[in-house]
């Protein structure tokens, strides 16, 4: 018996041998390629270590949230806009100004203000498989009003607003360009089209491209992304207009490495690091003015984009609502 | 004679060991940091030696811990000296652990060593004062596992639940009732329909309680049974209109939880019997292998290979067959996962009982007239019963708890434990997931409870160390054809499956471009491999206190009868029950600060592997004890032995096969699990699964594929590995699991 528990005891203590090293933490929501490239670059660049942990974006809040009496993160960097903007009401986050603010396209830092940092930008679209629907004879849908053809029941997959912030800002864009009611409505007709609503923003992509739908509802990049990947994807920016969302940077409220993490904002702002992106798939546009825009990326001056009301639809209040309608009164109807 | 009549027939000697353990957690106290200022566990930070804490009073713990070994050292009567290493014992551990909970200070090498040591202490109190009526071993085993249970799954669910019915400091209901009103929950009435889904349920309700009271009165049951029979079918009636008429996310997961457990309890229990008894030996030796193919995948990897094959463009449904079909996304597709997963999980657990059937009570069964269909009906089927019931009650739970499959196939349907997650991950609701939560403890208990009543109290010794290695009677010929068709059929999908998924690592994007490339196992060696072997590090380590504990907690639990006996089984189950992503979230909000500061290390990961893993491990060790004799153990007691000495001299032999089936499970399930440890992974403590899931999602399909393949591999070797290493060793029985 006494082996048994000294046993026990010297098991606890090869534990401890485990620790946590001095370098910059950090919580990256974009694409996996995108944060695993940032070590390597970030090393060459600063010296500085970086590790990080990929969440998606809400789940990185929830995350933040569960730790803030006791963050592990230093910061937080990419993912939609709108959770960067609740930890930053929350006091989960705190706002930095970066040496480079100037640099960043005006248009986003004065749709977000002095909350978070806006990182890149991308605007939501279709991302189609032209041959699934050459073979049911439909022509490519260009406007958010062929979307609700009969011809294309069960062609169609989306995320689901109650778990993904992409299709939140489908519905917000629909009710920004239609007025709320008509924007219902018209979910309603779409919802008769929609083979699933998927928990991931990126999954109805995937689904597109291998054939199990023709058309996904989702951010653009991505769908250049999944086209450069090599599935059969063509992406198309809806004719009466499209919303976009804005990726956030983030410094965490009592980040443990804090100089670390500064440094890490600065670098990650830096037409050098933005340029990053390209090489490994993503293609949203960078914040950085002076950053290159990659051939492959949707252009968004030849997309037309609405004059999305951050201030307005990024509040949880009206997120919330807008989500329960749309799961009370579209989500039900048989299909 | 019982056993506990004599229970410590040798006091003698015992006072010393008590000694010895009293003076180690006093010095642990004197050398050792008491507390420790951040996170790293093994710091020597000056501030908490005991003279630098300005807490007098915490000096009282290394003076009790000296009375009490001066206590065991002194020519005391037995009685009194069990009662003042109790007290004294208990006493000092009160004054560490109150110090730590009310200063909130994350505790240190020195409060964790004194704290463990002195459990024994009270143990040794215990026990000789007969206030427990076990040995010490038994005594310190009991609190040790209890506190182990209570702070490690308890405390962190009860922390997880008020944050749910605590919003801003005050108790309020009104989020349970809001949430349970959701059609994301349950929608019978469904406004969009013609029909009345309401009605519909009603009808289901009725019809189930006519036919219940129909039956009771045809089969002459008393009164008493009339009314708990016809209200139990009247509730069956109505779980099926719920099933089949409802939405959301309670008729969904119940559907999905009845389907898929049913099924592979049945597969299950086909395929042990069929490995044990039939002619074919080719079909003996595959079927092991077979059926722990799917256990060592993460089940979402075998759930996406199912969408290449059997998706609307799938190899077999579309090229194939023809089919155009999106079946695959929604409640068939997740239960044929889960099927696929699962199985192996009653395989495993039914064969434990199979192997433990003797073949002598059969053939007396044989001689004396019985048919084979008689003698399956009346001898193997009851002995089968505990094995059977622990299997449905797994995959039930299993089912419930899944998370991987029906994220990635679960189409638009809503799951009790997708919904935790995607409550509060995605709504950012910590107490709408906490409902859900509760709703699916709530299943669970019922479940539990159910196995209980079905269980009953009979007595299923086949194991009496008389010898007995007979050739059992073989299959009805009608049974074994079905089951070997069954077998084959199980095979050919697990082989594409499998097949499609190596295949998919070597081509240039699965399903879309067939190219043959080796640029993703490139891509792996880079990315995947260190975040493979630290997973595969932390996993080992994992599995041993997880074999161990599930084993010691299955021994207490059977074997001794202590205050606390059942809500000691029953919390170390609850681990088990509770959906991974709540349990994950409850770890984080539980062990992010004060004294039980954890997070954001390997420790806190390897925790939830062992809490998480023990019950498999516990199961396994009931259903083995509930067939080895209780004489034996008394034999070796009344030798002289202690129960620790029984325990690995007569007890562990006997059911080395549980316990290594138990090691081997928990190993395979830390490498495959992803629900519960998605929330506590961290910068520098990366798993594979985390990893592979993400790269699923991000369509990276060819790494995944890579990492998959690489996963099964090891995984294969692993268990061959342990698996010749057993046989060498020779058990009672031969197969454990390939």
């Amino acid at each position: 018996m006494r082996r048994l528990f000294l046993g026990a005891a010297l098991s606890l203590l090869l534990f401890a041998g485990f620790g946590s090293a001095q370098r910059v933490s950090v919580l990256c929501s974009p694409d996996l390629a995108w944060c695993e490239a940032l070590g390597p670059a970030f090393k060459a660049a600063t010296g500085l270590d970086l590790e990080f942990i990929r969440l998606g974006s809400s789940e990185a809040l929830a995350r933040l949230r569960a730790e803030a009496a006791n963050p592990v993160f230093d910061v937080w960097f990419g993912g939609t806009g709108d959770p960067h903007l609740a930890a930053f009401n929350e006091g989960l986050t705190e706002f930095y100004k970066p040496s480079s603010w100037d640099d960043l396209l005006p248009s986003l830092t004065k749709s977000v203000g002095e909350t978070y940092i806006p990182l890149y930008t991308g605007a939501l679209g279709f991302v189609v498989n032209e041959g699934i629907l050459a073979e049911h004879n439909i022509a490519t849908p260009q406007c958010w009003a062929d979307m609700t053809d009969p011809a294309l029941k069960n062609l169609i997959a989306m995320p689901d607003p109650n778990a993904s912030g992409t299709a939140y800002t489908a519905i917000a864009t629909l009710v920004q360009i239609m007025g709320e009611d008509a924007a219902f409505d018209y979910l309603a007709k779409l919802h008769q089209n929609v083979q699933q609503y998927t928990r991931s923003g990126a999954a109805p992509g995937q689904l597109a491209g291998r054939g199990d739908v023709a058309i996904a509802i989702q951010f653009m990049h991505d769908g250049v992304k999944f086209a450069e990947e090599g599935f059969p994807l063509t992406v198309i920016a809806p004719c009466e207009g499209t919303g976009f969302e804005i990726g956030g940077l983030s410094l965490i409220k009592g980040a443990p490495e804090r100089d670390a993490a500064i440094k890490f904002i600065e670098w990650a702002l830096s037409p050098e690091a933005q340029m990053v992106a390209a090489t490994v798939g993503s293609y949203q546009v960078q914040s950085n003015s002076k950053t290159p825009v990659p051939a492959a990326a949707p252009d968004l001056d030849t997309i037309k984009l609405i004059d999305y009301d951050f201030a307005k639809y990024g509040n949880p209040a009206e997120r919330d609502r807008l989500v329960a309608r749309w799961t009370d009164e579209v989500f039900p109807q048989p299909r | 004679m019982s056993v506990r009549s004599i229970p410590h027939a040798r006091t003698k000697g015992r006072g010393g060991s008590a000694a010895v353990y009293a003076l180690a957690a006093a010095a642990a106290f004197l050398l050792l940091p008491f507390g420790r200022p951040g996170r790293p566990f093994l710091t020597l930070d000056p501030a908490f030696r005991p003279w630098n804490i300005d807490a007098p009073w915490l000096w009282l713990l290394p003076v009790l811990a000296l009375v009490a070994a001066a206590a065991a050292l002194a020519p005391l009567p037995t009685l009194r000296r069990g009662n003042v290493l109790t007290f004294a014992g208990a006493g000092a551990f009160l004054v560490g652990a109150v110090w730590l909970v009310t200063t909130r200070t994350p505790f240190g090498m020195g409060a964790l060593l004194s704290l463990c040591l002195l459990v024994v202490v009270v143990g040794y109190g215990l026990s000789l004062s007969g206030r427990v009526r076990a040995d010490p071993f038994v005594a310190s085993s009991i609190l040790f596992t209890g506190l182990l249970v209570l702070l490690l799954v308890v405390y962190p669910l009860v922390t997880v639940l008020q944050a749910a019915v605590v919003v801003n400091g005050k108790f309020t209901l009104a989020k349970f009732v809001a949430t349970l009103q959701t059609n994301r929950f349950i929608l019978i009435e469904n406004p969009f329909t013609p029909r009345s889904e309401g009605a519909l349920v009603r009808y289901f309700a009725l019809a189930g309680l006519v036919l219940a009271f129909a039956w009771t009165l045809w089969r002459r049951q008393p009164a008493l049974r009339v009314v708990l029979i016809t209200l139990g079918g009247g509730l069956a009636g109505l779980v099926v209109g719920l099933m089949l008429f409802a939405r959301g996310a309670v008729p969904s997961s119940l559907t999905l939880a009845v389907i898929a457990a049913t099924v592979a309890t049945l597969l299950g229990l086909g395929f042990a019997l069929l490995g044990q008894r039939t002619r074919f030996r080719f079909v003996k030796a595959s079927l092991g292998a077979f059926s722990v193919l799917p256990i060592i995948t993460p089940p979402f990897i075998l759930a996406f290979s199912m969408i290449f094959l059997l998706g609307r463009r799938g190899l077999l449904t579309f090229d194939i067959l023809g089919i155009s079909s999106n079946w695959i996304f929604g409640i068939p597709g997740v239960a044929l996962a889960q099927i696929l997963a699962f199985t192996p999980i009653a395989y495993l657990v039914i064969q434990g009982s199979v192997a433990a059937l003797d073949a002598a009570l059969e053939e007396a069964s044989t001689t004396l007239g019985a048919s084979k269909w008689h003698t399956f009906r009346t001898v193997t089927w009851p002995l089968l019963r505990p094995g059977l019931a622990n299997a449905f009650l797994l995959t039930v739970i299993e089912s419930f708890a899944d998370f991987g499959n029906p994220l990635i196939l679960g189409g638009d349907r809503n799951y009790l434990a997708t919904e935790v997650f995607s409550a509060f991950a995605a709504r950012f609701d910590q107490a709408e997931a906490a409902v859900y939560g509760v709703v699916l403890l709530f299943v669970v208990l019922l479940v539990f409870y159910a196995q209980a009543r079905w269980l009953g109290r009979s007595s299923f010794v086949t194991v009496t160390g008389k010898p007995s290695r007979r050739a059992f009677t073989r299959l009805p010929g009608g049974l074994e054809a079905v089951l070997l068709v069954g077998f084959a059929v199980w095979a050919a999908v697990v082989v594409a499956l499998y097949a499609s998924i190596i295949y998919g690592s070597f081509v240039q994007l699965w399903g879309v471009n067939g190219t043959l490339t080796l640029k993703h196992w490139r891509d792996l060696t880079n990315a995947g491999v260190p975040v493979f072997l630290y997973t595969m590090r932390i996993a080992a380590i994992s599995a041993v206190p997880a074999a161990l504990l599930g084993f010691l907690i299955a021994y207490l639990v059977v074997r001794q009868e202590f205050w606390g006996r059942r809500l000691l089984e029953f919390g170390s189950m609850l681990s088990f029950a509770t959906p991974g992503t709540v349990m994950g979230i409850a770890y984080i909000l539980a062990f992010n600060t004060g004294p039980w500061l954890l997070t954001s290390s390997a420790v806190i990961i390897v925790l939830s592997f062992v809490f998480r893993n023990m019950p498999v491990a516990i199961r396994g060790g009931v259903a083995g004890f509930a067939q080895v004799d209780r004489s034996l153990e008394e034999a070796s007691t009344m030798l002289g032995s202690s129960s620790f000495r029984t325990l690995r001299t007569v007890l562990v032999p006997l059911l080395v096969i549980p316990i290594v089936s138990g090691l081997i499970f928990a190993f395979v399930r830390a490498m495959t699990a992803i629900s519960q440890v998605i929330f506590v992974v961290s910068p520098g403590n990366q798993l594979t699964t985390v990893l592979l899931l993400g790269w699923v999602e991000q369509g990276q399909t060819g790494r995944a594929a890579a990492m998959g393949t690489l996963l099964i591999v090891s995984m294969l070797v692993v268990i061959l590995l342990l698996n010749l290493l057993t046989r060498r060793r020779g058990g009672i029985t031969g197969e454990v699991v390939a």
